[in-house]
């Protein structure tokens, strides 16, 4: 089930799905990927970006459990290419209303390779049917070069936006991933778009 | 540099034909020093149809690489598929131990005038591992400075291959159906058909079953094989098997 937890809704629906989310990107990125990020009472994995402009995008199954998530965040006010690694782009970052950064893309490690890859292609299909829906036509990112070759495989239209860098988490650059009306089309003939016919629960930010 | 790769990666975007990615490959590695890419599918190339395989190499080398059917043992080709960046050729003896056959394959290829070089490897789940190299003449060296924008390049190029050939083959991969893969797995990990059958609770009969139609879709009558090319195309992971 894809649930949007739009802008900082750390509402009553999603306690579940969002404590075990940051309990999996504790996972994910600390204790796995080694980066060096706060961790919030030895559980969460919990940043400065983790506040009530952030969106977020959760495949969970049916008791609500996490099973894989994107955080976005708006590029018209800090964020993490912008303003943490803007030497990644050899212009200015992309900013705009229509521009948004996914961070912290995330799959459960509670799940085998294959339902791994289905939590993936549900995730991207979401990203991809949420920027149709709220008008994001640009996508941007960092991420490290081992993915770029899952990440192109995908069939979506990315592109460099400079030369990759080595840091301490490995050789890392910075994409755009433009999403038009055909988005859909071309990740279905790569075999990967999977949206279920409900559409996802949107959850309001809370008070 | 970086506007050449970012030219590359925008012109590729529309060729459609190996023979157009080809050009646009040579000229760009032309562009950062290098007289040679291979872009390839790691897989005996002969015996493989669908295999991407792209390159510039002397026609003498690439005759002789693919009678020896060095597709899947070719030194470089071992290496890359144990990391997913980029590396120069002359860190080979620290990521693969080195046969005397890969000796003397690296030996040889120096004669046939491809020296120092550097490999992205293309790993996509669900397909064949691959990989993007770039030679220069011996000699000859490249700048280290280069390597990311080698790393792009290699990318977007092997995606640009991977879109043309779907066009061709729109087929796909080889699927297995959850129980056959799950039957792959235990076989993996070393269980007779008895064993599995226990595990899994259903028969003796239907584990061979599911195990057949495993060979028949990878065209192999052994379950070593059926192991070892479900682990090759990633339609298994090496966890899947290691985890205990």
């Amino acid at each position: 089930m894809p649930i949007i937890v739009e802008a900082g809704g750390f509402g009553s629906p999603g306690d579940r799905t969002l404590r075990t989310m940051f309990e999996d990107r504790k996972s994910v990125f600390v204790d796995m990927l080694k980066w060096n990020v706060p961790v919030l009472g030895g559980r969460f994995e919990l940043d400065e970006f983790d506040d009530s402009h952030a969106t977020y995008l959760i495949i969970a199954d049916e008791q609500g459990d996490h099973l894989g998530s994107a955080r976005l965040l708006p590029t018209t006010r800090r964020h993490i290419l912008g303003n943490l690694f803007p030497e990644l782009c050899a212009d200015p970052a992309p900013r705009g209303a229509d521009v948004t950064e996914i961070t912290r893309f995330c799959l459960s490690r509670r799940q085998n390779a294959a339902s791994r890859r289905l939590t993936r292609n549900r995730l991207v299909s979401a990203l991809v049917w949420h920027a149709l829906e709220s008008g994001i036509r640009t996508y941007t990112g960092v991420a490290e070069l081992a993915w770029l070759q899952q990440i192109l495989a995908f069939g979506w239209d990315c592109r460099p936006l400079g030369i990759p860098v080595c840091l301490e988490c490995g050789m890392t650059g910075a994409l755009a991933i433009e999403i038009r009306r055909d988005t859909p089309e071309r990740l279905a003939a790569y075999g990967l778009w999977d949206l279920p016919a409900a559409p996802p629960v949107q959850i309001a930010q809370a008070a | 540099m970086f506007s050449r790769v970012d030219a590359f990666v925008r012109d590729v975007r529309e060729l459609e034909t190996e023979e157009a990615l080809a050009g646009a490959l040579a000229d760009v590695a032309g562009d950062l020093g290098f007289r040679y890419f291979a872009l390839t599918h790691h897989v005996d190339v002969r015996r493989s149809s669908e295999a991407i395989r792209i390159h510039n190499y002397p026609e003498g080398w690439a005759e002789w690489f693919d009678e020896q059917s060095l597709g899947a043992v070719d030194p470089v080709h071992r290496a890359s598929n144990v990391t997913s960046v980029g590396f120069a050729w002359s860190m080979l003896p620290e990521m693969v131990a080195l046969t005397a056959q890969d000796r003397r394959i690296l030996e040889l290829a120096r004669k046939e005038g491809i020296g120092d070089g550097f490999t992205v490897p293309a790993h996509v789940p669900g397909d064949a591992h691959g990989s993007c190299s770039f030679a220069c003449a011996p000699g000859q060296a490249f700048s280290e400075q280069h390597q990311p924008l080698l790393q792009l390049v290699g990318a977007f190029a092997f995606e640009a291959a991977r879109r043309m050939r779907r066009m061709r083959y729109s087929a796909g991969p080889v699927q297995l159906t959850e129980r056959q893969r799950e039957c792959v797995i235990w076989a993996a990990r070393g269980k007779s058909d008895w064993e599995i059958a226990r595990i899994l609770g259903v028969s003796e009969a239907t584990v061979g079953e599911h195990l057949r139609h495993a060979y028949e879709r990878y065209g192999v009558g052994k379950r070593t094989l059926v192991a070892v090319h479900a682990l090759f195309d990633g339609t298994i992971g090496f966890l899947d098997v290691l985890r205990r």
